[in-house]
């Protein structure tokens, strides 16, 4: 017998009405703002400002408070993520449990979110143990829900 | 057993993906494998196989049964069939065809029980009703904005209103009128839409991000609520004010039901229905969950993982058995099987919540059970 599951029953519609990867995004982009190079920019040098006064939360505050979702390009995700890596990796281990307590559930979901892809990273794998140890404290404070929203979240950072 | 429970049913081997009661809760129709079985459930205690529902040829994926009698089951196979129940107890099947290049993956039948809608892989939602002359079920799509998988839908309670949801993560909010079957005074003041509701017409639109799983209109309240693959029950009202509210132990929900106006009950991946209540202002808020008996794990990891306040209940062990096994067995040299069953009725994710009467639901597991719980 054929092996009817692999027909691209596609190409034999006649309005052949294909998916695109842009056609998923359609609905994202019109409910999220899209950052430009520049507004990324003044969001890092606000991170770095908190990070030289050791003020992790106020920057975790601020990476969890508005993440950026969509950007004008890849490059721009890519270097707003290292700035996010940096605040992460500089936190005290002895504050993490304190900060990450002080976070909504939906914050802890948006940090989790930034963790994943900071191990997804070969810069973020390098420190691996730091991430982790936030991970652990988001899970221990908001359960496994934050990785299934993690997950299934099609707004990724 | 807990105290939830009111009973049992095993009834097949196979995973039950969706299941029915006609309109006096004598008759319980479950889909397993490519059949739609039937049974008696006068004695509830002692389901009689009354009938097989044997047409389609891949996997029957979702029954519903109209105020009627009528039955309507869906398939893989890409086709509807209508059911009429004959008064020798036996049913008439007509197929009807849906049109659509993709499993037909839920359907429901509209309150009036004319006209039923079933959702799609194939990025349709197809609307059908009988036509007298051509003696013929039409089927009429809905395509626009509809960019998934289809994976539930719900009629309002107008008859015309129709929500669905789909694996983008949006929830669509459509018209289903069909002329000559739907009367104006059934839409007249209906929030959902701005007066007018021709066949098809985007009603409302909300953005979930994740799987869509289940949705529900409370019509009195012109509420729709919905459950979601990111663990969270979502309701919204007609201006697009949404509250969400999260599983406490972090699982998917599959289905939901309306408990009145201030109840909804939710039931999933974590094999137990929980209870959220509207705390009034549209705040809901995890009551409670049902029928989830203490474990023997009181003292496993998964305790640490949870924030919820129910204190009395311990955490499902799933996954901590495996590791409580080697545990024992390094520590301990013990070789006896551990008791890996979980600590609720259901030993696997449930698929369907149905209302079986004012403080009763029903609920069908992959595990091939129907569950009925007291709420």
């Amino acid at each position: 017998m054929e092996d009817w599951r692999r027909i691209d029953i596609d190409a034999l519609d006649p309005e052949n009405a294909r998916l695109t990867a842009a056609d998923l995004q359609q609905p994202l982009l019109t409910t999220l703002p899209t950052y430009t190079i520049q507004q990324v920019q003044q969001q890092i040098s606000q991170l770095r400002s908190f990070g030289s006064s050791g003020d992790t939360l106020s920057a975790v505050r601020l990476i969890t408070g508005s993440p950026v979702y969509l950007t004008d390009s890849e490059a721009t995700k890519q270097q707003y993520l290292l700035a996010v890596l940096d605040v992460l990796c500089q936190a005290r281990p002895t504050d993490i449990a304190n900060i990450v307590k002080q976070l909504s559930n939906d914050e802890a979901d948006v940090l989790t979110k930034y963790l994943y892809k900071g191990m997804s990273k070969p810069e973020g794998a390098k420190q691996g143990a730091v991430l982790l140890s936030w991970l652990d404290k988001v899970i221990e404070k908001n359960g496994t829900g934050s990785i299934i929203r993690f997950l299934t979240d099609r707004k990724s950072v | 057993m807990s105290k939830d429970v009111v009973n049992v049913l095993k009834l097949v081997k196979t995973p039950i993906y969706s299941h029915a009661y006609s309109q006096d809760k004598s008759i319980l129709a479950i889909t397993s494998e490519t059949n739609c079985l039937l049974y008696n459930i006068t004695n509830p205690k002692s389901p009689k196989l009354v009938a097989t529902l044997a047409d389609h040829d891949k996997t029957v994926t979702a029954v519903d049964i109209s105020i009627h009698g009528r039955i309507v089951t869906c398939s893989q196979d890409r086709n509807a069939i209508v059911w009429e129940p004959l008064s020798d107890g036996t049913y008439k099947p007509t197929l009807v065809l849906l049109r659509i290049n993709r499993a037909a993956t839920c359907v429901k039948w509209a309150t009036n029980g004319f006209k039923f809608a079933c959702g799609s892989s194939a990025r349709v939602v197809a609307v059908c009703y009988y036509e007298q002359e051509n003696n013929w079920w039409v089927s009429k799509h809905i395509k626009s904005n509809i960019r998934s998988t289809i994976t539930c839908l719900t009629w309002h309670d107008n008859g015309v209103v129709l929500a669905c949801g789909g694996t983008e993560g949006l929830v669509n909010v459509y018209s289903g009128f069909i002329k000559g079957l739907d009367k104006k005074e059934q839409v007249v003041n209906s929030p959902w839409g701005a007066g007018k509701f021709p066949f098809g017409l985007l009603l409302k639109q909300f953005y979930q991000g994740s799987w869509i799983r289940g949705v529900a209109f409370n019509g009195g309240l012109e509420l729709l609520a919905f459950v979601s693959h990111d663990a969270r029950l979502t309701v919204v009202d007609v201006q697009g004010n949404t509250q969400a509210v999260e599983n406490p132990c972090g699982l998917p929900f599959n289905d939901l039901l309306w408990l009145g106006d201030n109840r909804i009950i939710c039931a999933g991946y974590n094999c137990h229905p929980v209870e959220f209540d509207n705390l009034g202002g549209g705040t809901w808020k995890f009551k409670k969950n049902i029928d989830k008996v203490s474990s023997t794990g009181k003292n496993n990891l998964t305790n640490s993982f949870d924030n919820a306040t129910d204190d009395d209940d311990s955490q499902p062990s799933f996954g901590i058995s495996a590791l409580k096994k080697f545990k024992q067995l390094d520590l301990k040299g013990k070789v006896t099987a551990v008791d890996n069953e979980l600590g609720t009725t259901h030993q696997n994710a449930i698929t369907q919540l149905r209302l079986l009467s004012a403080n009763q639901v029903s609920s069908s597991g992959l595990d091939g059970i129907i569950v009925v719980f007291n709420v």
